[in-house]
């Protein structure tokens, strides 16, 4: 059985071959995510392993929450005066105040350094004085002494075009400064700590510009001589007053390792996600390919071998496909995971130098998906080829088998597909934890339920969407339609493996289109004012308050205020709130306030969305429990309750609870209203005048403003649409074999064609008006369904802010034109060889 | 058979014509001769039966003859074009628009209906044809009300029959037949032949066929007999006896 097996192997090799390139690319990504994702955690995990292999204990806040993503537990400060205290327990030997915060490095050219709303954060902080607790070491100058000295890491030296004795900006929380680089310094073996720029200053400097005077972040402690880490922290939480802890290095070094693994996860989840996409799209061919192949090799099993045998010799085969194509994907993986830490470091996400991790895990999930995805769509075709008698697989061959499907198939069909409408309307709409693991599934059961479905549409699809081509192209149009819809079930598998890859680009596309629209209407809604100052940062920093001052005493200006951004805990759950200065902030952000003024937001008040003020039964005066991360647990009256969810959010602070509560006061953006007498322009430049002082900040009317918010989800867009492209190139590779397998099949028809005139060039575009029609087909239902998804995920996101659903007609027909376009590449290598095909040959033997 | 006659004088009265034909498969050792230097010509109107033991060539010289194949060495001309100077696009030009063919197996294309596949070759030449002739093939293969057909629901003398009405349906300068009985029954294969015979007389077509049947040989103007590539005997007004006395004396 296993020579019958190697045999059908070698007699198959080129169409083999093609099917196999589709499993190698899906496991070539699998590979690749995997073994990125254990080189990075291995990096990580050795980089601070070593980076803090000096430092003993740590004091620090008690945690007040845990935020996502990575972000780890959001603790305040620790006041400076417990350092004397630390200093003194028994078996500390030294201990030292650190300071880490945000700060931006201006570049030579004067543009601020990093992206901290979408890439690595950027720091600032202080150095350490005690050797074995600085996890830099200096490259180049000294370590910095004076009120304006600092050094750099060395990656934005770099990218700054910054060396020892320039003087540049940083941007804080102060007004911008100038700074004296003294010293490049690296961390641990890495240039930076996984692509943050750093600025680092003297202690007293530090917390001045980026903390706050009298205080640290925390403490950290070097052990005396063989006094061990645990013995060193349970003697300092003895003197630690309540809310603070003592934490074991080792104890950090597991967390911050963690936190960088959550951080990680999201872009692995998303890596995996596509993996499995095109390992989905895969096992379509591979299903395509072995119905096609079996029918055929039912003929030459036709002479004695037993159905156990045809069923054996074609898993088999596949097992065989499967663990080669596997194996070279595996290969093929480890310069995926290189590609991919290059796109990890575009994205401003640098993955320390270092060898590949690759792991046994990789290699076995690898290898068992890629066999997986070869085997089990294989079955169906080899229990099929056992079961039927030769006789007839060899008129489906020729023939095609006509018709709609079995009822059964219809019943199927639509069984699996409403499972997974429903599994993925439940995740979308209900509150399960983990929404992914149910909206996934769910999404790949309705592209697998409508690809069993699609056999019975194939017909009147087909016929639908070759109706123009006889007009358009004639006689050859006519074949190409009717060769498309002479076997429906074999023009819906190809179709299939391509509405996977469209169905996924128009749903993105949908969605980003709606997110935009969304997005416009918002500011349109609720801008009031003229112009907004943005600073480009995320949950951490943003431009120092002095601007929004300086903004709003110019004579141009009527009014300017800044919106600031903060985590909170309030009512169990993780979430950005907004603070704003509530007077002012109201004439030029129009919330829609339902009930209570914005001059009631004091310092222990909140104000509320009306929907969350409806679920949770909250009026004026109700309590809400927030923690902040700052000052712990508080209970804030509802002042009041506004209508419009963006951008404000579920809940706004007024500026003085905000400035209670949280230790931070960057302004994250600064709304602007010009003076009614005062020209547009004439306004324009004198806030780009005081602007110009604040690097990093962007002056935006309302259009760019607008054209700046719809730029990460461009950004997104653009890396979705790479990687579902690879997607639609495996579904091309299906179409190619598949046109290549029928046209095998079609040899002595092609030929006699060809023997009583058809040309060469009318075969070529008969084929590829075929292919086109496949192409089309898959992409009609993948806009079908990716509109459905696109449609679900939008009403979904409501609460996000995305509450508009926008239908890109243009773009839509684009992904069709470019289908189209597509399917005719994918024609190519088969047109021409059925163009080369022996006529003499084919018409003549029998 | 004047070999030396001048083109100009030949082309007005040869549908095809072969000049020194010489057609050899394979190389070195295994180098066989199928054509060893035919020179024969066709005449327009006229019915011609090949015959010949199995291997002699005739399928070879009407597969040179056809565009399907090109010759060694010598010339192979349709009316007065030399095929030897057509590239492919030509050569299928020609067979659309100047030749019919008609295989022993029926060769049909499998997902157009009997109409379409009668009018395959001027589909392909976006012509339309001549409607009235069309009808009249039609009508004389019998063929009205099968049209809409598709050749698996077709028997397999109807099916010969829509080949011989593609053939015909684009006027060819010669329709070309390999064994076009040799599938048939007995009563079907007269059909088609009578079918041939009627092409032949009613509508002035040239015919070359193949054959190893005497009786078929019977329904042509002329047989010509092969061996070992070679022409060997001729001739005119075959009766099944005649053909069948002369094929025995080859076998002798
Ligand atoms: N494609 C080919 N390759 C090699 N030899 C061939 C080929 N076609 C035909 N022949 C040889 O050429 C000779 C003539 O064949 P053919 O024309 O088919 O004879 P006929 O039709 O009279 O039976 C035979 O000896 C045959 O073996
Ligand atoms: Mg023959």
């Amino acid at each position: 059985m296993l020579r019958v097996a190697i045999k059908g192997i070698l007699a198959r090799k080129l169409r083999l071959a093609f099917t196999a390139l589709a499993v190698v690319i899906g496991v070539a990504f699998m590979t690749g995510t995997l073994v990125l994702t254990d080189t990075i955690n291995r990096t990580f995990d050795d980089l601070f392993a070593t980076v803090y292999k000096g430092t003993d204990a740590v004091v620090r806040a008690t945690g007040q929450f845990d935020a996502p993503q990575g972000m780890g537990a959001q603790r305040g400060r620790v006041p400076a005066w417990l350092l004397a205290k630390v200093e003194r327990v028994p078996g500390a030997a030294e201990a030292e105040g650190d300071v880490l915060g945000y700060a931006r490095i201006v570049a030579r050219d004067g543009r601020p350094l990093g992206n901290p709303a979408y890439g690595a954060p950027t720091l600032g902080g202080s150095w350490s004085t005690v050797a074995r607790l600085n996890p830099f070491t200096l490259v180049a100058g000294r370590p910095p002494q004076g009120l304006h000295e600092m050094v750099i890491d060395r990656k934005s030296a770099r990218d700054g075009h910054l060396q020892t004795g320039d003087v540049t900006t940083v941007l804080t929380e102060a007004p911008p400064q100038k700074m004296r680089i003294t010293g490049i310094v690296r961390f641990g073996s890495t240039d930076s700590p996984g692509g943050a720029t750093v600025a680092l200053f003297t202690l007293p400097v530090a917390q001045r510009l980026v903390a706050q005077p009298g205080m640290f972040d925390t403490i950290s402690v070097v052990a005396d001589k063989g006094v061990p880490q645990d013995v060193l922290a349970s003697h300092i939480a003895k003197v630690l007053p309540a809310g603070y802890e003592a934490a074991t290095g080792a104890q950090v070094v597991k967390e911050t390792q963690s936190d960088v693994r959550k951080a990680m996860s999201f872009f692995t989840t998303f890596m995996v996600a596509f993996a499995v996409i095109a390992l989905v799209v895969g096992g379509f061919i591979i299903f395509n390919t072995f119905s096609m192949t079996v029918a055929q090799r039912a003929r030459e099993h036709a002479l004695g071998a037993s159905n156990r045998q045809v069923l054996g010799s074609v898993l088999l085969e596949a097992a065989a496909v499967g663990l080669v194509a596997s194996a070279v994907g595996l290969g093929l993986g480890v310069g995926v995971a290189i590609g991919l830490k290059g796109l990890l470091a575009a994205l401003g996400l640098a993955v320390p130098a270092g060898g590949v991790a690759f792991l046994p895990r990789a290699a076995a999930v690898s290898l068992l998906a890629g066999v997986g995805i070869t085997v089990v769509p294989a079955c169906s075709p080899a229990r099929k080829a056992s079961k039927v008698p030769p006789v007839a697989a060899m008129r489906d061959i020729v023939t095609g088998s006509s018709g709609y499907g079995s009822k059964e198939r219809v019943a199927v069909g639509t069984v699996i597909t409403c499972a997974g409408t429903s599994a993925l309307l439940t995740g979308l709409f209900s509150g399960v934890p983990d929404k992914l693991a149910v909206v996934g599934p769910g999404a790949l059961l309705v592209f697998f339920g409508v690809s069993v479905l699609g056999r019975s549409v194939s017909l009147p699809l087909s016929r639908f969407i070759g109706w123009p081509l006889p007009r358009l192209r004639g006689t050859t149009g006519q074949l190409a339609r009717q060769n498309a819809t002479r076997n429906p079930k074999r023009t819906a598998a190809s179709a299939s493996a391509l509405m996977v890859g469209t169905g996924l680009v128009a749903f993105i596309t949908i969605f980003a289109s709606s997110t935009k629209a969304s997005i416009d209407t918002t500011i349109d809604k609720s801008f009031t004012g003229d112009y907004i100052v943005a600073s480009g940062a995320g949950l951490m920093g943003g431009l120092g308050p002095s601007l929004a001052g300086r903004l709003n005493r110019l004579p141009e200006v009527e009014v300017a205020t800044g919106t600031r951004a903060g985590l909170v805990k309030v009512q169990g759950s993780v979430r950005r709130v907004l603070g704003l200065d509530a007077p002012a902030a109201f004439r030029l952000l129009d919330l829609r306030p339902l009930a209570g003024r914005p001059a009631d937001l004091g310092a222990n008040s909140i104000a509320v969305l009306e929907d969350v003020a409806e679920q949770d039964h909250l009026r004026l005066g109700s309590q809400v429990h927030v923690v902040f991360k700052d000052t712990g647990p508080r209970a804030l009256r509802v002042a009041m309750i506004y209508g419009e969810s963006q951008p404000a959010g579920d809940y706004v602070l007024g500026m003085a609870a905000y400035r209670a509560n949280f230790a931070a006061g960057y302004d994250n953006e600064i709304f602007v209203k010009k003076s009614p007498a005062v020209s547009n322009t004439r306004a324009l430049d004198a806030v780009n005048e005081v602007a110009a002082g604040y690097p990093g900040a962007k002056v935006l009317d309302r259009a760019s403003y607008k054209a700046e918010q719809a730029k990460p989800v461009d950004q997104v867009l653009s890396l979705v649409y790479t990687l579902l492209g690879l997607t639609i190139v495996i579904a091309l590779l299906g179409i190619a074999n598949t046109l290549a397998l029928s046209i095998f099949e079609r040899t002595r028809e092609i030929g006699v064609m060809r023997a009583v005139g058809m040309t060469r060039g009318q075969l070529r575009s008969s084929v590829r008006w075929e292919s086109v029609m496949i192409a089309l087909q898959g992409t009609v239902l993948g806009l079908a369904v990716g509109t459905f998804f696109g449609w679900a995920l939008v009403r979904a996101s409501a609460k996000q802010g995305i509450e508009q659903f926008s239908l890109p007609v243009a773009d839509l027909a684009v992904i069709v034109a470019l289908a189209a376009l597509a399917g005719m590449v994918a024609a190519v290598l088969p047109g021409r060889r059925a163009a080369k095909l022996d006529v003499l040959k084919a018409v003549v033997t029998d | 058979m004047a070999l030396a006659t001048p083109q100009s004088l030949t082309t007005s009265v040869l549908a095809a014509q072969t000049v020194e034909a010489v057609k050899v498969y394979g190389k070195g050792q295994a180098e066989a001769c199928a054509l060893n230097g035919i020179s024969i010509g066709f005449a327009k109107g006229q019915f011609s039966a090949i015959m010949g033991p199995s291997g002699s060539g005739k399928s070879t010289l009407l597969h040179c003859l056809a565009g399907l194949d090109r010759l060694t060495s010598g010339k192979a001309y349709i009316g007065g074009t030399d095929l030897s100077n057509l590239d492919d696009r030509q050569l299928t030009l020609l067979r659309r628009d100047s030749i019919g063919f008609v295989f022993q197996a029926f060769n049909l294309v499998p997902t157009l209906t009997a109409k379409e596949n009668i009018l395959l070759p001027l589909l392909l030449a976006s012509r339309s044809g001549d409607p009235a002739w069309i009808d009249h093939i039609v009508s004389t293969v019998g063929l009205a009300h099968r049209l809409s057909h598709r050749p698996d629901e077709l028997s397999g003398g109807q099916q010969q029959r829509v080949a011989v009405a593609r053939a015909l349906a684009s006027r060819p300068e010669v329709i070309f037949a390999d064994e076009p009985t040799g599938n048939l029954d007995s009563r079907s294969g007269t059909q088609l032949l009578s079918f041939l015979r009627t092409a032949v007389d009613q509508l002035g077509q040239t015919i070359i066929m193949v054959t190893h049947d005497p009786v078929a040989a019977s329904h042509a103007d002329r047989a010509i007999f092969l061996n070992d590539g070679q022409v060997v005997d001729e001739i005119a007004q075959p009766t099944p006896r005649l053909v069948l006395d002369r094929m025995n004396d080859f076998g002798k």
